[in-house]
């Protein structure tokens, strides 16, 4: 009996130290901690460059980099992340957590594209094959509204994720249509030009990657909240208005130190290319409508657009805190 | 107060040692043999039980509990989903197995029979058993491509080196007084292996052949989650991107079992058809 009252003993001093060493980690440092849902790229170098501008104002912000989109969300649903980035909607609808987007980072940008050798137009993709990104994404919304508004069905829709390598696949011969992101147009253009048409997208208005964190810590932290999205509103509307400046700035903030020249010399076409398309104002309830409509069709979202409340989805208080100091666009 | 127990105690704790005067172990397993789907059963009660609390409390927002996984399950069937998703999962899946299992078998055999075939091929497969597949799969894609070719590849890489690992040495254990005894009646050499060799090594090559399969239900679920998502793979990703969480758990949980089955299954057939002294009184 001696022994094991001692071994009790033991272990409840060892676990009592190990929760002191523990405690100090979770109460003093309060960094604010951004899970991406993505490898830092060309394409996010805005965001690392207002990430910097926030820092430089008082925030204190540790970026962790994940796999996926989903996992990103799932860290902020169970708190292991302050802030996220990507397109939660569908667990904002449907799992009951109370996460808010609070500012729209970029819209989807894609480009239907056909090899002109068997297709030249969206009329000649009845009834054939396709590829996109995975089901339910906004890739296949998309192809599925142009099909839609064309009049048009096709006989299978074929997932392969990555515009990469669906771009691959295309160069390869392996797909004949699909859909691919800016830099997949780039190289479809520099390595086989006129080989492939892009055909043409009308309206097509929806975030792709947007901001949402717990609605507690947005309350909690308001301050240091419309410090990032003030950093991301000028930065954002001073790469609109001038995109070669992102690579001086890449520079003077040291980001991205392990780029490849292909990816540096990368840099000014991207922006030039997603200057229009940059939101000036973070979106906002004109943006959150706008999605409802998209991500309805997507299936994303279920029920009916216009059923939908923008306060269920959004929290537009550090949004429009910002916007009424620096003025919208 | 001794930490190790006597069986003396044991006995006591357990109540058996007065009523049944035989071994302890002797007690417990005539327990288990008669009450052996009751503790299944009381298991699977445990853990589902445990899932529901689980779920209730809940330990994520984003953690369906037992009761809603079990109606995504029946949802998915009711509406076809399942159904089509394990059509196209189990044909990379056959199909990696049966050449895993054809193939693994044959060269296990005759790298436990041949020192020559050992050597050409045993390093192959020890590198191959040790190496972390899943680094290795997205690799198949550049190569064969996002197609049933790539994905069959994904099964068989896991597979094949277990099967014919384990039947290697199957047939190096084969026990060498049955070879001896069946040189001195002057048995032939293909008496020896068919007569001999390999009914004494086939208990290790049906556990072989379980723990090939077991490999190959790895191979398919990593081929559909990273080459391209299709059948189970797609259940799980889709349900995933649209926060269908019970969906994605009810997936998950429907491979796990249909895997499970599978095994116990071949367990059933090879207790009770081919090696009937094995089963259980």
């Amino acid at each position: 009996m001696e022994k094991l009252t001692r071994r009790i003993r033991a272990s409840a001093a060892a676990v009592a130290f190990v929760i002191a060493a523990a405690l100090p980690g979770v109460a003093s440092a309060d960094p604010m901690r951004i899970a991406f849902g993505d490898i830092a790229t060309v394409e996010s170098l805005h965001l690392l460059v207002a990430l910097e501008r926030a820092k430089e104002k008082g925030v204190d912000i540790q970026v962790t980099y994940l796999k996926s989109e989903d996992i990103a969300a799932q860290a902020v649903v169970s708190g292991q992340a302050d802030i996220g980035i990507g397109g939660p909607y569908a667990l904002l609808q449907k799992v009951k957590a109370p996460i808010r987007i609070f500012m729209q980072l970029s819209k989807l940008q894609f480009y239907p594209v056909v090899n002109t050798e068997f297709y030249k137009e969206w009329k000649d993709l009845d009834g054939q094959e396709i590829a996109v990104h995975s089901r339910g994404s906004g890739t296949e919304a998309i192809m599925q509204l142009m099909a839609d508004k064309h009049g048009i069905k096709y006989s299978n829709i074929a997932y392969v994720p990555g515009a990469e390598v669906r771009t691959g696949a295309l160069l390869q011969g392996n797909v004949k249509a699909t859909i691919v992101d800016s830099s997949g147009k780039r190289v479809l253009e520099d390595q086989a030009p006129g080989k492939f048409a892009f055909l043409p997208l009308g309206e097509v208005s929806a975030t792709d990657e947007a901001l949402f964190a717990n609605s507690d810590y947005l309350a909690a932290n308001s301050k240091d909240v419309e410090t990032l999205v003030e950093a991301i509103v000028t930065t954002w509307r001073e790469i609109a208005a001038d995109p070669k400046s992102v690579v001086a700035l890449r520079e003077q903030y040291k980001l991205l130190p392990d780029a490849t020249p292909e990816m540096i010399a990368d840099i000014e076409p991207y922006f030039t290319e997603a200057a229009p398309n940059i939101p000036l104002n973070g979106g906002g309830a004109d943006a959150a409508r706008d999605d409802f409509e998209f991500y309805t069709i997507s299936g994303a979202l279920t029920g009916e657009a216009k059923d939908l409340k923008v306060e269920d989805f959004w929290d537009l208080t550090a949004l429009n805190a910002v916007l009424a100091k620096t003025g919208t666009k | 107060m001794q930490m190790t127990a006597s069986p003396a105690k044991i006995d006591d704790a357990l109540g058996t040692s007065k009523k049944a005067p035989a071994t302890v172990g002797a007690g417990l397993r005539r327990f288990a043999d008669e009450w052996r789907s009751f503790w299944v059963v009381l298991s699977l009660a445990i853990l589902f039980g445990a899932w529901e609390i689980a779920g209730r409390v809940p330990i994520s927002y984003a953690f369906p509990t037992f009761l809603e996984t079990l109606s995504a399950f029946g949802e998915m069937v009711a509406d076809g989903s399942m159904i089509r998703a394990y059509f196209l999962t189990l044909q990379p899946l056959l199909l990696g197995v049966a050449i895993s299992a054809l193939f693994g078998i044959g060269l296990g055999v005759v790298m436990g029979l041949s020192e020559k075939a050992e050597w050409l091929l045993a390093p192959v497969f020890i590198v191959l058993q040790a190496a972390p597949m899943a680094a290795l799969v997205p690799l198949v894609t550049f190569v064969y491509g996002i197609g049933l070719t790539a994905k069959t590849l994904a099964v068989v890489m896991l597979a094949l080196p277990v099967i014919v690992l384990n039947s290697y040495k199957a047939v190096r254990h084969v026990n060498p007084s049955l070879v001896d005894m069946c040189r001195s009646f002057q048995g032939t050499r293909l008496q020896q292996i068919f007569k001999v060799i390999i009914p004494d090594a086939s208990p290790v090559l049906f556990a072989g052949l379980r723990l090939g399969i077991a490999a190959g239900f790895i191979g398919v679920m990593l081929a559909e989650l990273l080459i391209t998502p299709t059948g189970i793979g797609d259940l799980i990703t889709y349900h995933r991107s649209v926060a269908n969480y019970a969906h994605m758990y009810a997936a998950v949980a429907s491979i796990i079992a249909v895997s499970t089955l599978t095994l116990a299954g071949l367990q059933y057939v090879e207790t009770h058809f081919l090696r009937p002294e094995k089963r259980r009184k």
